[in-house]
């Protein structure tokens, strides 16, 4: 073979190849915008015929029930678990993040502490509500109640909004932060004027995050706090009917595929606004550090 | 939004005795919180294993994991997982070879082709399919992918371990893309420059300059992928069809562990065999999924002492 010249032009094969990349790469790329897309754009076209007032505020009816009626005690129970779960998540999350980020001596620690939380949020929902149902359940004896399944969806939460946290954390501060410490000013006076303000944007962000997740998952609270059916009312010590359990069930059964349609369509258009509403703080965050 | 605490007054008094408690105070709750929240995990573990410890200190360990079928009714009740295991491999299997092409195509197009308006819709389209609900996939995969199964091969019920596999793909497919995307961002820009430079093609670069560099990071997204596919409750459950018969083909019904634990464990009468063994069958899931969790943790500490290293 001659030695390649200076100027000589790319064999076809190399071309060929590179475009084909070149397509390959668009192909895949367009359809991954057009996935999505399309999932959300079927349950629009199919669920919104049956979205309705009285479809999001009565109680279900019929016989099989679910058939008729709403799924308004389904959205409360849902609302109030995540609720209740972010009670007892929220705040030990962000004080453990906290002591993390701020006060942990600065050594193999924090990194030890983070591949545990890490651990903890790679375990499969499944087994929240495993843990939720043999501990919170029959342990403490909290039977399948809006108490066991608001803690266990807490549990879940946690290592989320944790390493949010954390994140949020030691990203906040910088100058500010170092030069409050030269001022010979207490830790405490130091996060609550500098770090607890610069870092709300993004903890709010992560929770928004977790509770979306939380608000879709069913494992954990299959076992802990969801019934078929319920009227609505809230108490911690009985059980309530939850969004994504209640379209488990109006599928599995067979009970009704319109209300079905109707149920995913409320589930993924709330989903979609809590986590729009997460991605505007994290780019309004990026913004102003910018 | 806050003044910075250098220009408020307040910050220059000399910190008083009486100022100082409040920081001893909150370091020690804090501790307290941080300790509490890590056990968590500790508790998780120790509370399963409490429960599926009447199954693993029996000698019948083998015959859980392996011999037996998923009998429970029978006289004396037969409570083997294999069915379970080889349905969530089969399943994970099959989400994976559909997720990791799509994925890592996906993470190429988006750090190497895509002009940055294009990349800018595609993230927040893959964040979109991580926060639909397992169980809206399940419904939607029953009302789409199932009929057309029934419809294309004329099965008389569609749901099997390919049904399932191919929507877990779709699951797992951000996780896979966005850690590719990531090992590819942080591969050196000088490498790619001095590539091209030299006159090779975009495509041989990729190929050969940029994979091979991320590599370790595409592998921690792939060994994600898994994890999350095994853990995947809601969308198996309504798509592999839930039948306690080994799966011989990927028309199959199938159960995987999750699915099993999902069913079985509403009817398992407290303290029952049944009961411990269903416990038993978490801790296997939660032990793999902790394994593999440790093995991205260690890849991913490797991989970015690699970047940090390079950067230094």
């Amino acid at each position: 073979m001659s030695a390649p010249t200076l100027l000589e032009a790319l064999p076809p094969r190399r071309r060929l190849a590179d475009a084909a990349c070149t397509a390959a790469g668009w192909a895949m790329g367009l359809a991954g915008i057009l996935l999505p897309v399309a999932i959300v754009a079927y349950l629009l076209a199919k669920g919104l015929e049956h979205v309705s007032w009285n479809f999001l505020f009565d109680a279900p009816r019929g016989n099989p029930v679910g058939s008729g009626g709403g799924i308004g005690p389904a959205i409360l129970g849902s609302l109030a678990l995540t609720g209740l779960g972010l009670l007892f998540a929220w705040p030990l999350g962000v004080a453990s993040a906290l002591f993390l980020a701020e006060y942990a001596p600065r050594k193999r620690w924090p990194a030890w502490f983070r591949f545990g939380f890490e651990c903890l949020a790679a375990v499969p929902s499944i087994l929240y509500g495993l843990f939720g149902y043999a501990f919170l359940a029959v342990f403490l004896n909290f039977k399948i109640s809006l108490l066991s399944g608001g803690l266990t969806l807490g549990f879940v939460m946690l290592p989320v909004i944790l390493i949010g946290a954390q994140e949020a954390f030691e990203a906040a501060g910088g100058a500010y932060h170092e030069a409050g410490l030269g001022l010979g000013i207490s830790k405490w006076y130091l996060v609550r004027r500098v770090l607890l303000p610069g870092a709300m944007p993004g903890i709010l962000a992560a929770t928004v995050l977790a509770a979306g997740h939380a608000v879709g998952s069913a494992a954990p609270v299959l076992f802990t706090a969801s019934v078929v059916y319920s009227r609505g009312g809230m108490d911690l010590s009985r059980p309530v009917m939850t969004l994504p359990t209640h379209l488990y069930y109006l599928v599995s059964e067979a009970v009704s595929f319109p209300h079905a349609y109707g149920t995913a369509l409320v589930l993924v258009a709330g989903l979609l606004c809590t986590n729009g509403a997460a991605m505007a703080l994290r780019l309004w965050m990026a913004r102003k550090k910018a | 939004m806050a003044e910075p605490a250098a220009t408020d007054p307040r910050a220059f008094r000399w910190p008083k005795i009486g100022w100082a408690w409040s920081d001893p105070a909150v370091r020690w709750s804090g501790w307290v919180t941080l300790l509490f929240s890590c056990s968590v995990l500790v508790f998780i573990l120790f509370f399963v294993a409490r429960e599926a410890w009447p199954v693993l200190s029996s000698v019948r360990l083998a015959g859980f994991l392996y011999g037996d079928p998923w009998q429970p009714l029978a006289e004396p009740p037969l409570l083997g997982i294999r069915h379970a295991w080889l349905s969530t491999l089969l399943v994970a299997g099959v989400a994976l070879l559909v997720a990791v092409p799509f994925g890592l195509g996906i993470a190429v197009f988006s750090s190497e082709i895509a002009p940055p308006a294009l990349r800018a819709v595609l993230q927040p389209c893959l964040e979109l399919l991580a926060g639909i609900p397992s169980v809206v996939y399940g419904f939607f995969g029953s009302v789409t992918l199932v009929k057309a199964f029934e419809w294309w091969w004329g099965m008389p019920a569609g749901e099997c371990i390919l049904a399932a596999g191919l929507i877990l793909s779709i699951m797992v497919l951000p996780f896979v893309a966005s850690t590719s995307y990531e090992a590819l961002r942080a591969v050196p820009r000088e490498l790619r420059e001095a590539a091209l430079s030299l006159g090779i093609t975009r495509a041989h670069m990729i190929r050969r300059i940029a994979l091979p560099r991320a590599l370790p990071g595409i592998f921690a997204g792939v060994a994600l992928g898994f994890a999350r596919a095994m853990g995947e409750t809601l969308a198996v459950l309504l798509l592999a069809g839930n039948a306690v018969a080994l799966p011989g083909g990927l028309l199959d019904r199938g159960q995987p562990l999750t699915a099993l634990l999902a069913t079985e464990l509403g009817e398992a009468g407290l303290g029952s065999e049944k009961y411990h063994a269903l416990f038993a069958a978490g801790l296997v899931l939660m032990l793999v999924t902790l394994l593999i969790n440790m093995g991205i943790w260690s890849l991913k500490t490797r991989w970015m002492r690699h970047v940090r290293s390079h950067a230094a």
